[in-house]
């Protein structure tokens, strides 16, 4: 039950990422490996209802990926990710969230979200004050300015992800994401996108990494990569999954 | 404000009355958490009232705690275990308290819903699941849960929770209240072996894990309760933030070859951990059975090969999968255990010695034998027993004793009472080894402090920290130093280590000695503390020994401290820990002797006296003291002698502060460990030890 259940919160994230990604998407080519998708400024003018004006935003310069099949389901990387930022382990304000359904098959018995620092970042676009915003210092992550979150929310709402990788915080009122670590007080690294990541750092499997290309945007797949090949072992459901490969930004 | 690591606040139900209130922790944390809290709070609620003898585990005044440590769920990997405490219906002949813990993630669930604990008290009039979301806590009916495997009744939860929410369970951010979570609940919950009040019932959460000690799946049963789901949206607030992660990686760089990982066993893609963890004991693949932790319940079907065809890794998937549905203790029903092995010769156990001879090995034994089967005064039925090399006869042996049908009625309630029912008690001295208290031998000998920590805890204390040696890796005069060092204060008695078994020297320094009371309870106190209590898992912690450093240095007793206050931020050292290990240790005897325990029936079972007691072919080269020099010695043929067993126990009690004639600890003893009321309930009740 759970097994069918997991599968086809896939198809529906798959449908889900296709039409409202493409629909409320910025006019960028999205490109990354061997995959390449390009949406013109026309058809998006015309399907959209967001102004139709070109914004385009640089690209982060590095990306956390995982590999869902090697994941061990311990969720460490939400607990060290709420430590280093909020000084306390907290699985609800973790900027990576991995649920699992232990009782599903593998794969699908995990679920990992993580922030895709999206060449077309609807949280930055959406948010009213600019505290969602690309930070050119940091890598151009796309990091939160609490001191300018009002709490809006639009932030939240705009990520056209399930779940949100943007995250609520219900006792400051306030929304955070993933920033690489670049803004991480309790860390013990120099964190950001030329640094460490405290999901990495603490992941015992080596299921998450991070890397300077853009991923493959086509759908949720892009960031699940085989990290390593599988042993022979491992069953695979027949469905291949993509290769990372370093492509430049 | 609570202490970091702790919720502050411990749930407490009572399903006769159907209140729902909650306990201080800080109250018990002179406790530690964990076991040694809920030992203290069962003082609290079952002995202090009185009126009760204490000796019924099915008696609703019984209760079943479930406690976490400060450490679950902050990060520090191998902590994230439940403790389960309460009057234990498996432990025979008394009902002794006892305990059991399991991995998984609902210890950290819990304290993020903001529980150190849950204790459920009475009994309801129909069957229930206690729903735990946050600080809202509720009583649900179950009668549609009742029948249903642990698996069934898992995902008929998480059905029925994700009706009552706006999205389902795990796979959007759920709106609890004003906070949100991507979690499914985490679910404790017994099969049918529980409901049926099986004295092996074990307590399942999530795929296989499974605290099955003690049979208070059993307890659930006789409660009505089905399960405890529990979803926790908080946080845990910590010490020392960057200190958790700095002293975890610290850990992996100098111990990784501690408990089950280590080179040449790094973690592939498959495995699964229990939540913040980083041993990967359990599996996602089905290499082992779903999320089973690779132990008992992996083997438990497995036969001895010769003589019988070797098990096929299909079936040993079947039969994980079985007994973790129907929530049943896998020990007691072992066809081998972990291995067999040839036996010396001239015992009565056969030719064959299994490291278990759980229900599997033992009524094939008595078929064979012609004491049971079809026509004798005890039935076989249901269990075919011209198919017993076929995984159906295992399936038919579990799902009988689960449904209590046949012989599977007798066996429901553990094989020691199986053996008392039919009038086989004397097996206890001969092929049936339970070494005390109706529990399964395990790897109790020839390491004598495993068997002497049976006899006096009440159950199979399942450490395998001292088990787990380096035998002949190093000189033994080195080992036993090293090990030395890992045991504050006691640092400067190399002797405790000694294995001496013969003669006069195993009353000056071997398993008969001072040293040997001393080290027995060292080890009694480092694990009710740092293992139940601090909830450090076994198949990590503790760490004396590790073959990855060049001088064999183990973790221990660093990591503990180092983890510990970088979480709680008490500057607590490694005694301290050791101290609150007696202090807890100290209140479970009283409770013991209240229930009845004694010097006089503090006895192994016969077969412990015998040639053959220990495993012939496993963990047998020992450090042995000569008298002058330090060796590694073959203790395959250690067996005990009655004699210097007293002898022992004597040391073992004055050490303790105990009367060395009854057993019952001292006023001074308990006093000076802040117990004045304890000894005043055993001053009364005629059981406090003579000054």
């Amino acid at each position: 039950m759970e097994e069918e259940f997991m599968a086809e919160e896939k198809k529906r994230e798959k449908a889900k990422y296709t039409r409202r990604d493409f629909v409320r998407g910025g006019g960028t080519i999205l490109a990354g490996g061997t995959f390449a998708a390009y949406v013109s400024d026309t058809a998006l003018a015309a399907a959209s209802d967001q102004p139709a004006e070109k914004q385009t935003y640089a690209r982060s310069s590095a990306y956390l990926v995982y590999d869902s099949r090697r994941c061990s389901g311990c969720q460490s990387c939400m607990l060290a990710c709420s430590l280093v930022h909020e000084g306390e382990a907290n699985l609800s304000l973790s900027r990576i969230q991995v649920s699992r359904a232990v009782l599903a098959s593998y794969p699908y018995d995990i679920q990992i979200s993580v922030c895709r620092q999206c060449p077309d970042p609807l949280c930055v676009k959406n948010c009213p004050t600019g505290a969602c915003h690309v930070s050119e210092a940091n890598g151009n992550v796309r990091m939160i300015d609490a001191e300018k979150c009002i709490g809006c929310q639009a932030c939240i709402k705009a990520c056209p992800y399930h779940p949100h990788r943007t995250v609520w915080n219900p006792a400051t009122k306030k929304s955070s994401k993933c920033d690489l670590c670049a803004n991480a007080p309790y860390f013990n690294k120099k964190g950001g996108a030329s640094g460490s990541q405290a999901c990495v750092s603490v992941c015992p499997m080596g299921a998450l990494k991070l890397v300077k290309g853009l991923p493959p945007q086509a759908d949720i797949s892009g960031y699940d990569v085989d990290l390593e090949p599988p042993p022979s072992e491992v069953p695979t459901d027949g469905e291949p999954k993509a290769k990372f490969e370093i492509t430049g930004s | 404000m609570a202490t970091p690591g702790f919720a502050g606040k411990i749930l407490l139900v009572n399903l006769t009355t159907k209140q729902i209130s909650a306990l201080d922790s800080a109250k018990y944390e002179a406790y530690g958490g964990g076991h040694g809290t809920a030992t203290a709070v069962f003082w609290d609620l079952c002995v202090a009232p009185g009126g009760w003898d204490l000796r019924d585990a099915f008696d609703p005044r019984n209760i079943v705690a479930f406690m976490t440590g400060p450490l679950a769920g902050t990060g520090v990997a191998f902590t994230a275990r439940t403790s389960v405490s309460g009057l234990a219906p498996q432990t025979w002949p008394v009902n002794w308290f006892g305990h059991s813990n399991f991995g998984g993630n609902f210890a950290p669930m819990l304290k993020f819903a903001g529980w150190d604990g849950v204790v459920v008290q009475g009994k309801s009039d129909s069957p229930v699941y206690i729903d735990i979301i946050d600080d809202k806590v509720t009583i649900e009916d179950a009668k549609s849960l009742w029948g249903l495997n642990v698996w069934e009744t898992q995902e008929e939860i998480w059905k029925r929770e994700s009706i009552k929410a706006p999205v389902r369970y795990g796979s959007e951010w759920q709106k609890l209240g004003d906070r949100y979570t991507t979690q499914r609940p985490a679910i404790v919950t017994i099969g049918p072996a529980g409901e049926n009040k099986s004295r092996i019932a074990a307590l399942i959460h999530g795929g296989g894990s499974g605290a099955g000690q003690g049979g208070f799946g059993g307890v659930f049963g006789s409660k009505n309760l089905k399960a405890i789901a529990v979803v926790g949206t908080g946080g845990i607030k910590v010490f020392d933030p960057r200190g958790v992660l700095e002293a975890r990686e610290w850990f992996e760089a100098e111990f990784p070859m501690s408990g089950q990982r280590g080179p040449g066993r790094d973690l592939k893609p498959g495995v699964s951990c229990c939540m913040g963890c980083n041993r990967g004991c359990h599996s996602r693949i089905q290499i082992r059975g779903v999320d089973s932790d690779s132990c008992t319940e992996m083997i438990w079907a497995n036969l001895p090969s010769p003589p019988y065809k070797r098990t096929s890794t299909s079936d040993m998937w079947k039969a994980t999968d079985l007994v973790q549905k129907l929530g049943l203790n896998a020990s007691d029903l072992c066809f081998m255990g972990a291995a067999s092995f040839t036996s010396l010769p001239g015992t009565e156990i056969g030719s064959i010695c299994p490291a278990n001879t759980g229900a599997g090995w033992y009524i094939k034994k008595l078929y064979d034998m012609g004491v049971i089967g079809p026509g004798k005064k005890v039935d076989t039925y249901p269990l075919p027993m011209d198919q017993y090399e076929d995984i159906e006869f295992a399936e038919i042996l579990a799902l009988s004793i689960a449904q209590r049908i046949g012989i599977g009625d007798l066996l429901a309630d553990g094989i020691v009472r199986f053996a008392e029912k039919i009038g086989r008690i004397g097996d206890l001295n001969n092929i049936l080894r339970l070494p005390a208290w109706g529990y399964m031998d395990h790897w109790t000998m020839p390491t004598v402090e495993w068997a002497y920590g049976n006899l006096v805890d009440s159950r199979d204390i399942n450490n395998h920290d001292m088990q787990l040696g380096p035998t002949k890796l190093m000189p033994c005069e080195k080992y036993v130093q090293l090990l030395a060092s890992s045991s504050p204060p006691y640092s400067d008695d190399p002797f405790m280590f000694d294995y001496s078994w013969q003669g006069e020297q195993a009353y000056k320094t071997g398993i008969y000695s001072d040293h040997k009371a001393k080290f027995v309870a060292w080890h009694q106190h480092y694990a009710t503390y740092y293992k139940e209590s601090a909830l450090f898992c076994d198949w990590a912690m503790g760490n004396y020994f590790n073959p990855s450093n060049p001088d064999g240095k183990g973790a221990t007793p660093i990591a503990e401290p180092r983890f510990l206050n970088a979480v709680t931020g008490r500057g607590q050292s490694f005694v301290d820990g050791i101290e609150t290990g007696r202090r807890a240790w100290n209140m479970k005897r009283a409770i013991f002797v209240l229930q009845g325990r004694t010097r006089e029936i503090e006895k192994f079972a016969g077969y412990m006296y015998r040639r053959g007691a220990s495993m012939a072919n496993f963990g047998t080269m020992l450090p042995v003291y000569d008298g002058s020099n330090w060796e590694w010695a073959n203790c395959r043929e250690l067996y005990l002698d009655e004699e210097g067993v007293e002898h022992w126990k004597t040391a073992f009690y004055k050490t303790e502060g105990w009367d060395a004639e009854t057993g019952y600890p001292k006023r001074k003893t308990l006093e000076d460990l802040g117990m004045k009321h304890v000894a005043d309930v055993l001053e009364a009740n005629n059981k406090l030890g003579s000054a």
